[in-house]
Protein backbone atom coordinates (compact mmCIF):
# COMPACT_ATOMS: atom_id res chain seq x y z
CA UNK A 1 0.00 0.00 0.00
CA UNK A 2 2.92 2.63 1.29
CA UNK A 3 4.94 1.31 -1.83
CA UNK A 4 1.74 2.20 -4.60
CA UNK A 5 1.34 5.93 -2.88
CA UNK A 6 5.34 6.51 -3.11
CA UNK A 7 5.51 5.58 -6.82
CA UNK A 8 2.26 7.62 -7.64
CA UNK A 9 4.17 10.79 -5.65
CA UNK A 10 7.11 9.81 -7.86
CA UNK A 11 5.07 10.12 -11.33
CA UNK A 12 3.36 12.98 -10.16
CA UNK A 13 6.56 14.58 -9.91
CA UNK A 14 7.78 13.12 -12.87
CA UNK A 15 4.49 14.71 -14.50
CA UNK A 16 5.39 18.23 -12.99
CA UNK A 17 8.92 17.95 -14.24
CA UNK A 18 7.89 17.14 -17.58
CA UNK A 19 5.37 20.00 -17.70
CA UNK A 20 7.99 22.73 -16.65
CA UNK A 21 9.60 23.52 -19.67
CA UNK A 22 6.48 24.39 -21.64
CA UNK A 23 5.12 25.80 -18.58
CA UNK A 24 8.30 28.69 -17.99
CA UNK A 25 8.29 29.35 -21.91
CA UNK A 26 3.97 29.57 -22.04
CA UNK A 27 4.52 32.06 -18.44
CA UNK A 28 7.48 33.94 -19.93
CA UNK A 29 6.01 34.45 -23.54
CA UNK A 30 2.57 34.20 -23.52
CA UNK A 31 1.16 34.70 -19.63
CA UNK A 32 3.23 37.57 -19.03
CA UNK A 33 2.77 39.64 -21.94
CA UNK A 34 -0.77 39.15 -21.59
CA UNK A 35 -0.82 40.31 -17.87
CA UNK A 36 1.38 43.31 -19.03
CA UNK A 37 -0.85 44.20 -21.93
CA UNK A 38 -3.73 44.51 -19.12
CA UNK A 39 -1.01 46.96 -16.83
CA UNK A 40 -0.55 49.06 -20.17
CA UNK A 41 -4.28 49.03 -21.08
CA UNK A 42 -4.28 51.25 -18.16
CA UNK A 43 -1.81 53.44 -18.88
CA UNK A 44 -1.18 56.73 -21.34
CA UNK A 45 1.86 55.13 -23.12
CA UNK A 46 2.90 56.43 -26.34
CA UNK A 47 6.24 55.77 -28.03
CA UNK A 48 6.15 59.27 -30.16
CA UNK A 49 5.16 62.05 -28.46
CA UNK A 50 7.82 62.02 -25.70
CA UNK A 51 5.70 62.35 -22.35
CA UNK A 52 6.54 59.63 -19.65
CA UNK A 53 3.92 57.13 -19.57
CA UNK A 54 1.72 57.36 -16.84
CA UNK A 55 -1.70 56.22 -15.45
CA UNK A 56 -4.92 56.93 -16.82
CA UNK A 57 -7.48 54.72 -15.17
CA UNK A 58 -9.92 53.73 -17.80
CA UNK A 59 -9.05 56.72 -19.87
CA UNK A 60 -8.27 54.26 -23.20
CA UNK A 61 -10.93 52.47 -23.04
CA UNK A 62 -13.32 55.34 -22.94
CA UNK A 63 -11.65 56.97 -25.64
CA UNK A 64 -12.14 53.76 -27.64
CA UNK A 65 -15.94 53.13 -26.66
CA UNK A 66 -16.79 56.54 -27.38
CA UNK A 67 -14.58 56.69 -31.04
CA UNK A 68 -17.01 55.78 -33.75
CA UNK A 69 -13.99 54.34 -35.67
CA UNK A 70 -13.93 51.72 -33.23
CA UNK A 71 -17.70 50.56 -33.44
CA UNK A 72 -17.19 50.66 -37.41
CA UNK A 73 -14.62 48.07 -36.86
CA UNK A 74 -15.78 45.96 -34.63
CA UNK A 75 -18.86 45.92 -36.80
CA UNK A 76 -16.98 44.74 -39.50
CA UNK A 77 -15.03 42.33 -38.20
CA UNK A 78 -18.45 40.43 -36.65
CA UNK A 79 -20.06 41.02 -40.42
CA UNK A 80 -16.68 39.63 -42.16
CA UNK A 81 -17.44 36.80 -38.82
CA UNK A 82 -21.22 35.76 -39.77
CA UNK A 83 -20.77 36.12 -43.71
CA UNK A 84 -17.68 33.66 -43.59
CA UNK A 85 -18.34 31.51 -40.86
CA UNK A 86 -22.26 30.69 -42.24
CA UNK A 87 -21.67 30.16 -45.97
CA UNK A 88 -18.35 28.44 -44.83
CA UNK A 89 -20.53 26.06 -42.87
CA UNK A 90 -23.29 25.75 -45.44
CA UNK A 91 -20.96 24.98 -48.16
CA UNK A 92 -18.36 22.86 -46.44
CA UNK A 93 -21.42 20.78 -45.18
CA UNK A 94 -22.55 20.00 -48.82
CA UNK A 95 -19.26 19.79 -49.68
CA UNK A 96 -18.44 16.90 -46.78
CA UNK A 97 -21.71 15.02 -48.22
CA UNK A 98 -20.62 14.86 -51.42
CA UNK A 99 -16.74 13.29 -51.23
CA UNK A 100 -18.26 11.24 -48.24
CA UNK A 101 -19.61 9.18 -50.78
CA UNK A 102 -17.83 6.39 -53.00
CA UNK A 103 -17.37 6.96 -56.08
CA UNK A 104 -14.39 6.92 -58.57
CA UNK A 105 -11.96 9.14 -58.54
CA UNK A 106 -12.42 9.96 -54.47
CA UNK A 107 -9.09 10.01 -53.27
CA UNK A 108 -8.69 12.49 -56.36
CA UNK A 109 -11.35 14.73 -55.58
CA UNK A 110 -10.51 15.02 -52.02
CA UNK A 111 -7.07 16.09 -52.23
CA UNK A 112 -7.88 18.93 -55.15
CA UNK A 113 -10.18 20.78 -52.63
CA UNK A 114 -7.04 21.59 -50.58
CA UNK A 115 -5.44 23.45 -53.15
CA UNK A 116 -6.94 26.70 -51.72
CA UNK A 117 -6.59 26.16 -48.21
CA UNK A 118 -2.77 25.18 -49.31
CA UNK A 119 -1.74 28.75 -50.76
CA UNK A 120 -0.73 31.54 -48.71
CA UNK A 121 -3.00 33.63 -47.51
CA UNK A 122 -1.08 36.44 -48.47
CA UNK A 123 -0.98 34.80 -52.76
CA UNK A 124 -5.38 33.99 -51.89
CA UNK A 125 -5.70 37.90 -51.33
CA UNK A 126 -3.04 39.06 -54.24
CA UNK A 127 -4.96 36.59 -56.37
CA UNK A 128 -8.57 37.93 -55.36
CA UNK A 129 -7.15 41.84 -55.68
CA UNK A 130 -5.99 40.90 -58.75
CA UNK A 131 -9.23 39.05 -60.29
CA UNK A 132 -11.42 42.02 -58.82
CA UNK A 133 -9.40 44.86 -60.70
CA UNK A 134 -11.64 47.21 -62.49
CA UNK A 135 -11.00 48.75 -65.59
CA UNK A 136 -12.01 48.26 -69.26
CA UNK A 137 -10.24 45.12 -69.66
CA UNK A 138 -10.12 44.26 -65.49
CA UNK A 139 -9.89 41.66 -63.37
CA UNK A 140 -11.32 37.99 -64.57
CA UNK A 141 -14.32 38.04 -62.57
CA UNK A 142 -15.30 41.29 -64.30
CA UNK A 143 -14.55 39.42 -68.19
CA UNK A 144 -16.13 36.18 -66.86
CA UNK A 145 -19.14 38.21 -65.93
CA UNK A 146 -19.18 39.97 -68.85
CA UNK A 147 -19.42 37.12 -71.20
CA UNK A 148 -22.25 35.28 -68.97
CA UNK A 149 -23.96 38.26 -69.61
CA UNK A 150 -24.57 38.63 -65.92
CA UNK A 151 -22.86 42.11 -66.06
CA UNK A 152 -24.25 44.72 -68.69
CA UNK A 153 -21.43 44.92 -71.14
CA UNK A 154 -20.74 48.71 -70.97
CA UNK A 155 -20.38 47.96 -66.72
CA UNK A 156 -17.02 48.40 -64.96
CA UNK A 157 -18.15 48.31 -61.39
CA UNK A 158 -15.12 48.77 -58.95
CA UNK A 159 -15.67 45.93 -56.28
CA UNK A 160 -12.74 47.53 -53.86
CA UNK A 161 -14.03 51.49 -53.82
CA UNK A 162 -15.50 51.24 -50.42
CA UNK A 163 -15.17 49.74 -47.48
CA UNK A 164 -18.25 47.60 -47.28
CA UNK A 165 -17.25 46.17 -50.75
CA UNK A 166 -13.63 45.61 -49.43
CA UNK A 167 -14.48 43.48 -46.52
CA UNK A 168 -17.24 41.70 -48.34
CA UNK A 169 -14.41 40.64 -51.31
CA UNK A 170 -12.25 39.66 -48.11
CA UNK A 171 -14.81 37.44 -46.86
CA UNK A 172 -15.16 35.99 -50.12
CA UNK A 173 -11.61 35.14 -50.44
CA UNK A 174 -11.68 33.68 -47.30
CA UNK A 175 -14.68 31.48 -47.92
CA UNK A 176 -12.76 30.16 -51.01
CA UNK A 177 -9.43 29.24 -48.46
CA UNK A 178 -11.55 28.18 -45.68
CA UNK A 179 -13.54 26.04 -46.76
CA UNK A 180 -12.08 22.74 -47.65
CA UNK A 181 -11.00 23.49 -44.03
CA UNK A 182 -14.43 23.08 -42.94
CA UNK A 183 -15.25 20.59 -45.13
CA UNK A 184 -12.15 18.45 -43.61
CA UNK A 185 -13.53 18.55 -40.22
CA UNK A 186 -17.64 18.01 -41.06
CA UNK A 187 -16.44 15.23 -43.26
CA UNK A 188 -14.34 13.13 -40.84
CA UNK A 189 -17.01 13.74 -38.17
CA UNK A 190 -19.39 12.35 -41.07
CA UNK A 191 -16.87 9.46 -41.52
CA UNK A 192 -17.73 7.74 -37.94
CA UNK A 193 -21.78 7.81 -38.66
CA UNK A 194 -22.58 3.96 -39.31
CA UNK A 195 -24.18 2.88 -42.81
CA UNK A 196 -26.90 1.11 -40.64
CA UNK A 197 -28.69 4.54 -39.85
CA UNK A 198 -29.79 5.46 -43.14
CA UNK A 199 -30.62 1.81 -43.82
CA UNK A 200 -32.84 2.20 -41.03
CA UNK A 201 -34.37 5.43 -41.58
CA UNK A 202 -34.58 4.01 -45.54
CA UNK A 203 -37.20 1.92 -44.49
CA UNK A 204 -39.19 4.56 -43.17
CA UNK A 205 -39.45 5.77 -46.47
CA UNK A 206 -37.15 9.06 -45.80
CA UNK A 207 -35.96 10.92 -48.88
CA UNK A 208 -32.57 13.07 -49.35
CA UNK A 209 -33.67 15.99 -47.30
CA UNK A 210 -35.40 13.35 -44.52
CA UNK A 211 -32.38 11.87 -44.17
CA UNK A 212 -29.83 14.91 -43.87
CA UNK A 213 -32.25 16.22 -41.43
CA UNK A 214 -32.81 13.43 -38.97
CA UNK A 215 -29.86 11.33 -39.86
CA UNK A 216 -26.81 13.17 -40.79
CA UNK A 217 -27.15 16.64 -39.15
CA UNK A 218 -27.72 15.43 -35.28
CA UNK A 219 -24.82 12.62 -35.66
CA UNK A 220 -22.36 15.54 -37.33
CA UNK A 221 -23.85 18.28 -34.95
CA UNK A 222 -20.71 17.88 -31.69
CA UNK A 223 -17.69 18.06 -34.81
CA UNK A 224 -19.98 21.00 -36.64
CA UNK A 225 -20.10 23.21 -33.31
CA UNK A 226 -16.53 22.98 -32.85
CA UNK A 227 -15.78 23.88 -36.25
CA UNK A 228 -17.73 26.77 -36.58
CA UNK A 229 -16.27 27.96 -33.08
CA UNK A 230 -12.89 27.60 -33.82
CA UNK A 231 -13.28 29.69 -37.60
CA UNK A 232 -15.43 32.12 -35.58
CA UNK A 233 -12.28 32.73 -33.51
CA UNK A 234 -10.07 32.97 -36.70
CA UNK A 235 -12.37 34.68 -38.60
CA UNK A 236 -12.81 37.39 -35.75
CA UNK A 237 -9.06 38.42 -35.97
CA UNK A 238 -9.23 38.59 -39.65
CA UNK A 239 -6.30 41.17 -40.91
CA UNK A 240 -3.47 39.79 -43.35
CA UNK A 241 -6.11 39.41 -46.46
CA UNK A 242 -7.29 43.27 -45.31
CA UNK A 243 -4.03 44.05 -45.63
CA UNK A 244 -3.64 43.41 -49.18
CA UNK A 245 -7.02 44.64 -49.99
CA UNK A 246 -6.44 47.91 -48.46
CA UNK A 247 -4.33 50.15 -46.25
CA UNK A 248 -7.14 51.03 -44.09
CA UNK A 249 -7.85 50.07 -40.46
CA UNK A 250 -11.25 51.09 -40.10
CA UNK A 251 -12.02 47.07 -42.19
CA UNK A 252 -11.73 45.19 -38.72
CA UNK A 253 -10.87 45.65 -35.33
CA UNK A 254 -7.61 43.50 -35.33
CA UNK A 255 -6.45 46.35 -37.96
CA UNK A 256 -7.27 49.42 -35.84
CA UNK A 257 -5.44 47.41 -33.07
CA UNK A 258 -2.59 46.69 -35.17
CA UNK A 259 -2.53 50.05 -36.69
CA UNK A 260 -2.51 52.06 -33.23
CA UNK A 261 0.37 50.13 -31.64
CA UNK A 262 2.76 50.12 -35.15
CA UNK A 263 1.89 53.05 -37.13
CA UNK A 264 0.88 55.57 -34.57
CA UNK A 265 2.45 54.06 -31.18
CA UNK A 266 0.00 54.35 -29.00
CA UNK A 267 0.64 51.34 -27.10
CA UNK A 268 -1.84 51.97 -23.96
CA UNK A 269 -4.81 52.50 -26.26
CA UNK A 270 -3.73 49.18 -28.60
CA UNK A 271 -3.37 47.65 -24.99
CA UNK A 272 -7.05 48.19 -24.13
CA UNK A 273 -8.12 47.61 -27.68
CA UNK A 274 -6.35 44.22 -27.76
CA UNK A 275 -8.08 43.42 -24.28
CA UNK A 276 -11.33 44.03 -25.59
CA UNK A 277 -11.22 42.18 -28.65
CA UNK A 278 -9.65 39.11 -26.18
CA UNK A 279 -12.52 39.07 -24.03
CA UNK A 280 -14.81 38.75 -26.76
CA UNK A 281 -12.45 35.92 -27.44
CA UNK A 282 -12.67 34.96 -23.83
CA UNK A 283 -16.90 34.85 -23.87
CA UNK A 284 -16.27 32.26 -27.08
CA UNK A 285 -13.77 29.60 -24.81
CA UNK A 286 -15.93 29.63 -22.27
CA UNK A 287 -18.77 28.44 -24.58
CA UNK A 288 -16.22 26.06 -26.71
CA UNK A 289 -15.01 24.08 -23.59
CA UNK A 290 -18.50 23.82 -22.23
CA UNK A 291 -19.06 21.86 -25.29
CA UNK A 292 -16.25 19.84 -25.22
CA UNK A 293 -16.21 19.08 -21.63
CA UNK A 294 -20.35 18.07 -22.41
CA UNK A 295 -18.95 15.72 -25.80
CA UNK A 296 -16.30 14.11 -23.33
CA UNK A 297 -19.33 13.31 -20.83
CA UNK A 298 -21.22 11.78 -23.57
CA UNK A 299 -18.12 9.33 -24.47
CA UNK B 1 -10.49 -1.07 -62.40
CA UNK B 2 -12.05 -2.15 -58.95
CA UNK B 3 -15.33 -2.11 -59.26
CA UNK B 4 -16.73 0.07 -56.17
CA UNK B 5 -19.50 -1.28 -53.97
CA UNK B 6 -22.14 1.37 -53.05
CA UNK B 7 -22.64 1.39 -49.57
CA UNK B 8 -26.25 2.71 -48.02
CA UNK B 9 -24.05 5.96 -46.58
CA UNK B 10 -24.35 7.64 -50.30
CA UNK B 11 -27.84 9.55 -49.86
CA UNK B 12 -26.78 11.62 -52.64
CA UNK B 13 -28.17 10.44 -56.08
CA UNK B 14 -25.74 10.09 -58.99
CA UNK B 15 -26.57 12.83 -61.06
CA UNK B 16 -26.79 15.46 -58.23
CA UNK B 17 -23.29 14.08 -57.23
CA UNK B 18 -21.47 14.53 -60.29
CA UNK B 19 -22.75 18.07 -61.03
CA UNK B 20 -21.60 18.95 -57.24
CA UNK B 21 -18.15 17.12 -57.98
CA UNK B 22 -17.59 19.23 -60.50
CA UNK B 23 -18.60 22.18 -59.48
CA UNK B 24 -16.93 21.68 -56.73
CA UNK B 25 -13.75 20.98 -58.77
CA UNK B 26 -13.99 24.17 -60.97
CA UNK B 27 -14.58 26.56 -57.28
CA UNK B 28 -11.48 24.80 -56.32
CA UNK B 29 -9.14 24.89 -59.02
CA UNK B 30 -9.90 27.43 -61.82
CA UNK B 31 -8.62 30.68 -59.69
CA UNK B 32 -5.30 28.77 -58.96
CA UNK B 33 -5.30 27.53 -62.73
CA UNK B 34 -6.05 31.62 -64.04
CA UNK B 35 -2.94 32.46 -61.47
CA UNK B 36 -0.89 29.92 -63.10
CA UNK B 37 -1.81 31.23 -66.74
CA UNK B 38 -1.73 34.84 -65.56
CA UNK B 39 2.73 34.17 -64.64
CA UNK B 40 2.99 32.72 -67.63
CA UNK B 41 1.40 36.39 -69.89
CA UNK B 42 3.30 39.12 -70.95
CA UNK B 43 1.65 42.63 -69.57
CA UNK B 44 0.46 43.26 -73.05
CA UNK B 45 -1.93 40.29 -72.58
CA UNK B 46 -3.00 40.72 -69.52
CA UNK B 47 -3.80 44.39 -70.65
CA UNK B 48 -5.72 43.03 -73.43
CA UNK B 49 -7.61 40.69 -70.52
CA UNK B 50 -6.80 37.36 -71.96
CA UNK B 51 -7.60 35.39 -69.25
CA UNK B 52 -5.00 32.32 -70.65
CA UNK B 53 -2.13 33.28 -72.59
CA UNK B 54 -1.99 33.53 -76.48
CA UNK B 55 1.91 33.58 -76.50
CA UNK B 56 3.01 31.82 -73.17
CA UNK B 57 6.36 33.59 -71.75
CA UNK B 58 8.47 33.24 -69.37
CA UNK B 59 9.26 37.09 -68.77
CA UNK B 60 7.97 37.18 -65.55
CA UNK B 61 10.09 34.33 -63.84
CA UNK B 62 13.13 35.60 -65.61
CA UNK B 63 12.39 38.87 -63.94
CA UNK B 64 11.75 37.59 -60.54
CA UNK B 65 15.02 35.42 -60.77
CA UNK B 66 16.98 37.36 -62.92
CA UNK B 67 20.76 38.41 -61.08
CA UNK B 68 20.90 41.32 -62.11
CA UNK B 69 17.14 42.28 -61.25
CA UNK B 70 15.59 43.29 -57.51
CA UNK B 71 14.04 41.23 -56.56
CA UNK B 72 16.31 37.57 -56.40
CA UNK B 73 17.85 38.52 -53.63
CA UNK B 74 15.21 39.84 -51.19
CA UNK B 75 12.81 36.74 -52.91
CA UNK B 76 15.81 34.14 -51.86
CA UNK B 77 16.05 35.96 -48.32
CA UNK B 78 12.64 35.56 -47.98
CA UNK B 79 11.87 32.40 -48.70
CA UNK B 80 15.30 31.10 -46.39
CA UNK B 81 13.92 32.92 -43.32
CA UNK B 82 10.45 31.95 -43.98
CA UNK B 83 11.70 28.03 -44.03
CA UNK B 84 13.93 28.69 -41.13
CA UNK B 85 11.95 29.73 -38.83
CA UNK B 86 8.69 27.97 -39.47
CA UNK B 87 10.88 24.70 -39.27
CA UNK B 88 12.99 25.87 -36.15
CA UNK B 89 9.69 27.01 -34.68
CA UNK B 90 8.17 23.63 -34.85
CA UNK B 91 10.94 21.80 -33.98
CA UNK B 92 10.96 23.74 -30.77
CA UNK B 93 7.56 23.22 -30.15
CA UNK B 94 7.37 19.52 -30.66
CA UNK B 95 10.26 18.76 -28.17
CA UNK B 96 8.58 20.98 -25.38
CA UNK B 97 5.12 19.76 -26.47
CA UNK B 98 6.04 16.05 -26.55
CA UNK B 99 7.14 15.76 -22.56
CA UNK B 100 4.05 18.07 -21.88
CA UNK B 101 1.85 15.76 -23.74
CA UNK B 102 3.20 12.47 -22.27
CA UNK B 103 2.35 13.98 -18.90
CA UNK B 104 -1.15 14.97 -19.96
CA UNK B 105 -1.66 11.37 -21.45
CA UNK B 106 -0.38 8.95 -19.57
CA UNK B 107 -0.27 10.31 -15.88
CA UNK B 108 -2.65 11.62 -13.51
CA UNK B 109 -1.84 14.20 -11.85
CA UNK B 110 -3.91 17.06 -9.93
CA UNK B 111 -5.58 19.90 -12.22
CA UNK B 112 -4.75 17.79 -15.44
CA UNK B 113 -7.90 18.99 -17.53
CA UNK B 114 -7.40 22.37 -15.78
CA UNK B 115 -4.16 22.63 -17.26
CA UNK B 116 -5.07 21.21 -20.87
CA UNK B 117 -7.87 23.45 -21.05
CA UNK B 118 -5.82 26.39 -20.21
CA UNK B 119 -3.11 25.26 -22.63
CA UNK B 120 -5.84 25.04 -25.45
CA UNK B 121 -7.04 28.30 -24.22
CA UNK B 122 -4.03 29.74 -24.90
CA UNK B 123 -4.05 28.54 -28.59
CA UNK B 124 -6.84 30.21 -29.44
CA UNK B 125 -6.22 34.01 -27.73
CA UNK B 126 -6.22 36.49 -30.35
CA UNK B 127 -2.23 36.90 -31.28
CA UNK B 128 -2.84 40.72 -31.55
CA UNK B 129 -3.43 40.73 -27.63
CA UNK B 130 0.47 40.16 -27.05
CA UNK B 131 2.23 41.48 -30.32
CA UNK B 132 2.49 44.95 -28.12
CA UNK B 133 4.45 43.54 -25.01
CA UNK B 134 6.12 41.48 -27.05
CA UNK B 135 7.34 43.73 -29.55
CA UNK B 136 8.72 45.49 -26.12
CA UNK B 137 10.30 42.66 -25.35
CA UNK B 138 12.33 42.49 -28.81
CA UNK B 139 13.18 45.58 -29.09
CA UNK B 140 15.32 45.45 -25.76
CA UNK B 141 15.94 41.65 -25.72
CA UNK B 142 15.41 39.60 -23.05
CA UNK B 143 16.78 40.46 -19.43
CA UNK B 144 16.59 39.12 -15.95
CA UNK B 145 16.58 42.20 -13.37
CA UNK B 146 17.65 41.56 -10.26
CA UNK B 147 16.13 42.35 -7.32
CA UNK B 148 16.84 45.34 -5.44
CA UNK B 149 19.22 47.11 -7.87
CA UNK B 150 18.51 49.35 -10.92
CA UNK B 151 20.57 46.21 -12.83
CA UNK B 152 19.45 44.11 -14.92
CA UNK B 153 21.31 40.63 -16.40
CA UNK B 154 20.89 40.90 -19.98
CA UNK B 155 20.34 37.50 -21.17
CA UNK B 156 20.00 38.74 -25.21
CA UNK B 157 20.63 41.53 -27.49
CA UNK B 158 17.84 42.99 -29.56
CA UNK B 159 15.94 40.74 -31.07
CA UNK B 160 13.87 42.61 -33.72
CA UNK B 161 14.58 41.73 -37.02
CA UNK B 162 16.05 38.68 -36.23
CA UNK B 163 14.26 35.29 -37.07
CA UNK B 164 14.64 34.35 -33.17
CA UNK B 165 11.98 37.00 -32.54
CA UNK B 166 9.69 35.61 -34.97
CA UNK B 167 10.75 31.89 -33.75
CA UNK B 168 10.09 32.85 -29.86
CA UNK B 169 6.49 34.66 -31.12
CA UNK B 170 5.10 31.59 -33.45
CA UNK B 171 6.20 28.93 -30.35
CA UNK B 172 3.94 30.65 -28.21
CA UNK B 173 0.75 29.51 -30.07
CA UNK B 174 2.42 26.58 -31.77
CA UNK B 175 3.55 24.69 -28.94
CA UNK B 176 -0.14 24.90 -27.31
CA UNK B 177 -1.54 23.44 -30.68
CA UNK B 178 1.06 20.73 -30.41
CA UNK B 179 0.43 19.72 -26.79
CA UNK B 180 -3.42 19.71 -27.72
CA UNK B 181 -2.54 17.69 -30.72
CA UNK B 182 -0.06 14.89 -29.39
CA UNK B 183 -1.75 14.45 -26.08
CA UNK B 184 -4.73 13.53 -28.46
CA UNK B 185 -1.95 10.61 -30.35
CA UNK B 186 -0.38 9.38 -26.63
CA UNK B 187 -3.83 8.79 -25.58
CA UNK B 188 -4.77 6.46 -27.76
CA UNK B 189 -1.68 3.86 -27.46
CA UNK B 190 -2.77 0.90 -25.46
CA UNK B 191 -2.17 0.97 -21.90
CA UNK B 192 -0.53 -2.77 -21.71
CA UNK B 193 2.44 -1.78 -23.89
CA UNK B 194 3.56 0.56 -21.50
CA UNK B 195 3.06 -1.48 -18.96
CA UNK B 196 4.57 -4.74 -20.30
CA UNK B 197 8.07 -2.26 -21.08
CA UNK B 198 7.85 -1.76 -17.17
CA UNK B 199 7.72 -5.40 -16.57
CA UNK B 200 10.80 -5.55 -18.92
CA UNK B 201 12.45 -2.87 -16.60
CA UNK B 202 11.95 0.57 -19.13
CA UNK B 203 11.35 3.17 -17.31
CA UNK B 204 8.67 6.07 -18.13
CA UNK B 205 11.47 7.94 -19.65
CA UNK B 206 12.34 4.69 -21.50
CA UNK B 207 8.66 3.94 -22.49
CA UNK B 208 8.13 7.31 -23.94
CA UNK B 209 10.87 7.02 -25.95
CA UNK B 210 10.74 3.43 -26.77
CA UNK B 211 6.98 2.49 -27.02
CA UNK B 212 4.70 6.18 -27.20
CA UNK B 213 6.60 8.35 -29.33
CA UNK B 214 7.66 5.60 -32.38
CA UNK B 215 3.64 4.16 -32.34
CA UNK B 216 2.41 7.77 -32.26
CA UNK B 217 5.02 8.48 -35.09
CA UNK B 218 1.81 9.35 -37.83
CA UNK B 219 0.01 12.15 -35.92
CA UNK B 220 3.33 13.49 -34.85
CA UNK B 221 4.27 13.95 -38.63
CA UNK B 222 0.91 14.94 -39.34
CA UNK B 223 1.47 17.80 -36.64
CA UNK B 224 4.56 18.91 -38.05
CA UNK B 225 3.40 19.71 -41.36
CA UNK B 226 0.38 21.52 -40.46
CA UNK B 227 2.30 23.66 -38.05
CA UNK B 228 5.22 24.50 -40.74
CA UNK B 229 1.98 25.60 -43.23
CA UNK B 230 0.42 27.24 -40.68
CA UNK B 231 3.62 29.31 -39.56
CA UNK B 232 4.67 29.72 -43.07
CA UNK B 233 1.31 31.69 -43.81
CA UNK B 234 1.74 33.83 -40.28
CA UNK B 235 1.64 37.42 -41.60
CA UNK B 236 0.98 39.45 -38.22
CA UNK B 237 3.55 38.66 -36.18
CA UNK B 238 5.73 39.35 -39.32
CA UNK B 239 4.68 42.41 -40.02
CA UNK B 240 5.67 43.88 -36.91
CA UNK B 241 8.81 42.71 -35.98
CA UNK B 242 10.82 42.73 -38.91
CA UNK B 243 11.53 45.66 -40.99
CA UNK B 244 15.12 45.14 -43.11
CA UNK B 245 14.58 42.88 -46.11
CA UNK B 246 17.42 40.25 -44.36
CA UNK B 247 14.80 39.16 -41.78
CA UNK B 248 11.13 39.33 -44.38
CA UNK B 249 9.33 36.17 -44.80
CA UNK B 250 7.16 35.53 -47.69
CA UNK B 251 4.16 36.79 -46.75
CA UNK B 252 5.60 40.19 -46.42
CA UNK B 253 7.57 40.10 -49.48
CA UNK B 254 4.12 39.43 -51.68
CA UNK B 255 2.24 42.14 -49.77
CA UNK B 256 5.12 44.86 -50.01
CA UNK B 257 5.17 43.72 -54.18
CA UNK B 258 1.39 44.89 -54.26
CA UNK B 259 2.28 47.74 -52.41
CA UNK B 260 5.45 49.36 -53.83
CA UNK B 261 5.66 49.09 -57.41
CA UNK B 262 2.33 49.92 -59.90
CA UNK B 263 0.78 46.55 -60.24
CA UNK B 264 3.04 44.32 -62.40
CA UNK B 265 0.45 41.36 -61.97
CA UNK B 266 2.19 38.97 -64.30
CA UNK B 267 5.30 39.48 -61.92
CA UNK B 268 3.20 39.26 -58.76
CA UNK B 269 1.44 36.05 -60.35
CA UNK B 270 4.50 34.30 -60.81
CA UNK B 271 6.07 35.45 -57.24
CA UNK B 272 2.64 33.68 -56.05
CA UNK B 273 3.20 30.67 -57.68
CA UNK B 274 6.85 30.64 -56.97
CA UNK B 275 6.08 30.94 -52.96
CA UNK B 276 2.78 28.92 -53.24
CA UNK B 277 3.50 25.72 -55.82
CA UNK B 278 6.22 24.30 -53.19
CA UNK B 279 3.23 24.15 -50.63
CA UNK B 280 0.36 23.10 -53.14
CA UNK B 281 2.69 19.92 -53.96
CA UNK B 282 3.33 18.62 -50.44
CA UNK B 283 -0.58 19.54 -49.78
CA UNK B 284 -1.61 16.91 -52.34
CA UNK B 285 1.70 14.25 -51.19
CA UNK B 286 0.89 14.58 -47.71
CA UNK B 287 -3.07 14.92 -48.00
CA UNK B 288 -3.62 12.10 -45.46
CA UNK B 289 -1.35 13.71 -43.11
CA UNK B 290 -2.48 17.13 -43.29
CA UNK B 291 -5.93 15.99 -42.99
CA UNK B 292 -5.43 14.37 -39.33
CA UNK B 293 -3.75 17.28 -38.22
CA UNK B 294 -6.40 19.43 -39.30
CA UNK B 295 -9.08 17.33 -37.78
CA UNK B 296 -8.00 15.23 -34.91
CA UNK B 297 -8.34 17.32 -32.13
CA UNK B 298 -11.53 18.63 -33.33
CA UNK B 299 -13.19 15.39 -33.45
CA UNK B 300 -11.91 13.43 -30.60
CA UNK B 301 -12.62 16.37 -28.70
Amino acid sequence: MRKISKLRRGDRLFAYALLIPTVIYLACVFVYPIVQSLFWSFLHYDLLDGSPKHFVGFGNYAQILVSGQFWYSLWNAIWFTLFTCSVELVLGFFCALLLNQTFPGRTFFRASIIIPWALLTMVNGLLWDYMLQPGTNGGALQIVLHALHLLPHNSNPVWLATITGTVFWAGIADIWKMTPFMTLLILAGLQSLPGELYEASMLDGAGFWKKVRYVTIPHVMPAVIVAVVLRVMGAFRVYDILTEFTGSDTTSVTYLTFDNAFRYFYLGKASAMAWLSTLFIIALIIYYIRILKKNMDEA
Amino acid sequence: MKKLQKTSTDIIPTGYLWTGLILLFLFSVLPFIYMIGSSFSSQLELNEGHLFPHHPTLINYQQLFSNSGPYVSELRAAMGNSLEVSILTTVISLIFGCFAAYAFARIRFPFRMTGLFAILSMQVLPSVSIVVPLYMLFRTGFSIPIPFTNLSFQLTGPLLDTPWALIIAYCSGTIPYVVWMVTGYFSVVPKELEESAYVDGCGRLGTMFRIILPLSIPGLAATFIFSVLNNFDEFMFANAFTTTYNSKTIPIFIAELVGKHSLPWGLMTAAGVVATIPFVILSMICYRWIVTGVTAGAVKG
